[in-house]
């Protein structure tokens, strides 16, 4: 994580010189200088993230030139099987970006279609959770 | 009538086949509701091969209409506007784009030894996004009025309502604007997974050039496709509730270029990188060697991305309003890590034992035509050279050839060589060198001449000339070898329909011999999630260390193992992994 890290800081080096330099020279032309400003932000943004978060994590046998496989034995994580959320949801951002065009009825039929596909999609592992 | 109680000789469950097919039915919902990564590539690579053979139709539109003055296929040049339009939009954000996250989608897993992506479901989200989106693009055609007819980049003012009224240019921008959403989230997906779901002992610096290019790619994603749904909103709100963005009265114009080649170059480079990425795998694998210079190839990929985001605005040169000293420098810049590759790939070659299957034949034929595409490209980064060629057929010719010589090059090396591994089967090696040639030649026929009339002063959108322009005979060449080109995708479709029928199951892991990233370390095709047992990873090379273990032993160049020996038994006695001292001497990560 250490090295993926480096890598999103090295944009932070990158783009805030860069940019600086091309509004110096441009007069401040507002796309470029503007736009590559908030890529370093970005950048140092997830950059300094991926530190904050190794420092709180143990080390990872991914990370570990020496790592055997038998380290990522143990719980790995959740994979859904299959879903039919992302086919309701895909399908309704479609008919709001239609409806745009389209006319206003299409939207607001888009619109509860996502709401709708939206909670399928985040309680389809929890039902029956609720305390 | 003894032959009646025999029965059919190859009849009951064939070989490769154990299980008989589920029904039709049950097999549609499967792919519907799949959040298995192979499956959503192998979508990706089928929706992306439609696309590609619609918008090559559309070219060839293009350039029968192109093959005499005055107006022979089309009707009138409002539709011509929308072919080229069209053309472009579909190429590159409904078949470049998606493709590599196609490919993403079926290799990293594999190559990264993790059992599928950290968002399955996102990632099949991120598929109907692109396909309802495309759909909804080009679903212009069909309504009155047409599909947008004001060229991809869409400048304001001429994609405003006044100046484009229909329908298909409200589709156009919307479906490309759920696209982009579509990509974005592939794009962090992909990020998600390298850093967290690498296996045991696989380092930032083990992973496989492609993998590291899918990594830098879905950054560049991440810089460049949130400016292009931005502008396109803009451009909406223009077009629909009267807003004044980029209206022309506050110089609107140029705010809108800015922002769309904000997008646009490193878009030429999100749909590159990835094609370097396949190419870099393809030629160690068919020269007996381990890449040559594999750390300097990552850097170079990181520059190349880095510098692709600040020189976006030498596609404006001709507005005269852009700082040409910096753009200038900036893309002759690029030209250095490329070269870079060009050396490694090179280097690559030199001295090995070269052998000249398909995937190398492709990926040579890519080497060749992306280095005639990079050296116009420098030749129009000078402004005192662009302001004479731009938006001529020079430009259209430069760009085909880096375009086309990565993307389509790279694809075909990559279907050839990673057929076994997402079907079980080899395509056929014979029509794959037909389909080569065939396209080879169809592609340099068509686009090589056109940079001559590019110098003559053909402009590039124009759907007539006249007589006395001269201009005849040379589109006349390049349509037909764009015929030729065309044709070129039968052998391959073919192909494709014949290995499924006859070719037998690849029987082992590792079917070209000499694979080296980790997804050879598996079954052809590969199991749900992935990996029976994953192999020991010390090296970039796991594959090639598992089934070549012989290799070990030849003369190459060993570490200290002295200085190794001290730097594993410091951690016992200061409390740090051994891990840690490695890191600090800059070594493995």
């Amino acid at each position: 994580m250490r090295t993926s890290s480096s890598l999103f800081t090295l944009g932070l080096i990158f783009f805030i010189p860069v940019a600086a330099i091309y509004a110096y020279f441009s007069n401040f032309e507002p796309v470029g200088s503007v736009g590559m400003l908030l890529l370093g932000i970005m950048s140092g943004m997830v950059g300094l993230y991926l530190r904050a978060t190794l420092r709180k994590l143990d080390e990872s046998p991914s990370d570990n030139p020496d790592g055997t496989i038998a380290q990522g034995a143990g719980e790995y994580g959740f994979f859904a099987p299959y879903s039919w959320w992302p086919l309701f949801l895909g399908f309704s951002a479609m008919l709001v970006f239609l409806g745009l065009a389209v006319g206003w009825w299409v939207f607001v039929i888009g619109v509860v279609c996502a709401v709708l596909s939206l909670i399928g999609w985040t309680f389809e592992y929890f039902r029956g959770d609720v305390i | 009538m003894a032959t009646l109680t025999t029965s059919r000789p190859g009849a009951g469950v064939p070989e490769g086949r154990p299980h008989p097919k589920a029904p039709i039915g049950s097999r549609i919902v499967k792919v519907l509701t799949t959040t298995d990564h192979k499956v959503i590539g192998n979508l990706y690579f089928v929706t992306a091969m439609a696309f590609f053979a619609f918008g090559g139709l559309l070219a060839l539109i293009i350039r029968l209409e192109l093959f005499a003055p005055g107006l022979q296929v089309v009707e009138n040049l409002e539709q011509f506007n929308a072919m080229f339009t069209m053309h472009g939009s579909i190429m590159l954000l409904l078949f470049a784009t998606p493709l590599f996250a196609g490919f993403a989608n079926a290799l990293l897993p594999l190559q990264i030894g993790a059992p599928d992506v950290a968002f399955p479901r996102l990632n099949m989200l991120a598929y109907w996004l692109y396909l309802f989106g495309g759909l909804m693009a080009v679903s212009g055609f069909l309504v009155p009025g047409g599909a947008a007819s004001f060229g991809w980049f869409a400048y304001a003012p001429l994609s405003n309502a006044t100046f484009t009224p229909s329908l298909g240019g409200d589709l156009w921008l919307l479906g490309f604007g759920l696209t982009g959403f579509g990509t974005i989230m592939g794009a962090v997906n992909f990020i998600t997974t390298i850093i967290c779901m690498r296996a045991p002992g696989m380092t930032m610096f083990r992973m496989s050039i492609f993998s590291w290019t899918v990594l830098v790619t879905s950054i560049l994603v991440l810089m460049a496709f949130p400016v292009l749904t931005a502008a396109f909103m803009g451009v909406i709100g223009d077009r629909l509730y009267g807003m004044h963005i980029f209206d022309p009265a506050n110089d609107g114009p140029i705010l809108y270029q800015h922002l769309f080649w904000f997008f646009g170059h490193p878009e030429v480079y999100i749909i590159a990188l990835p094609f370097f990425g396949i190419v870099s795998e393809i030629f160690p694998v068919f020269s007996r060697k381990p890449i040559f210079g594999y750390k300097t190839l990552i850097f170079a990929t990181i520059a190349i991305a880095a510098l692709s985001v600040t020189v976006w605005a030498h596609h404006m040169y001709v507005t005269g309003q852009v700082l040409l000293p910096f753009f200038s420098i900036m893309t002759m810049l690029i030209a250095v890590p490329t070269g870079v590759k060009f050396f490694n790939w090179v280097g690559t070659l030199w001295g090995g034992s070269l052998t000249f299957e398909t995937p190398m034949v492709w990926a040579l034929g890519f080497l060749v035509t992306f280095l005639f595409g990079g050296l116009t490209g420098v030749i129009l980064a000078s402004p005192a050279l662009d302001f004479q060629l731009s938006d001529t057929y020079f430009v259209v010719a430069h760009f085909h050839y880096t375009v086309f010589g990565t993307v389509v090059f790279a694809m075909f090396a990559g279907f050839y060589f990673w057929w076994p591994k997402l079907t079980g089967r080899m395509l056929d090696e014979k029509l794959g060198m037909i389909h080569f040639w065939l396209l080879f030649i169809g592609f340099h026929g068509t686009f090589l001449i056109q940079h001559v009339l590019g110098m003559q002063q053909m402009p590039r959108r124009y759907g007539d000339y006249l007589v006395e322009d001269h201009f005849e005979f040379m589109n006349q060449f390049s349509t037909v070898f764009a015929l030729l080109l065309g044709l070129s995708l039968l052998p391959f479709l073919y192909n494709v329909w014949r290995t499924q029928r006859y070719a037998p199951m690849v029987t082992s892991d590792d079917p070209w011999g000499y694979g080296a990233s980790l997804e050879w370390a598996t079954s052809c095709p590969p199991p749900r999630h992935n990996f029976d047992s994953l192999p020991r990873i010390r090296s970039e090379r796991p594959a090639f260390d598992l089934n070549h273990p012989e290799a070990a032993a030849y003369e190459a160049p060993a570490a200290d193992q002295e200085v190794l020996q001290r730097l594993r038994t410091d951690d016992s006695t200061g409390g740090r992994t051994s891990t840690a001292v490695l890191d600090k001497d800059g070594d493995h990560r």
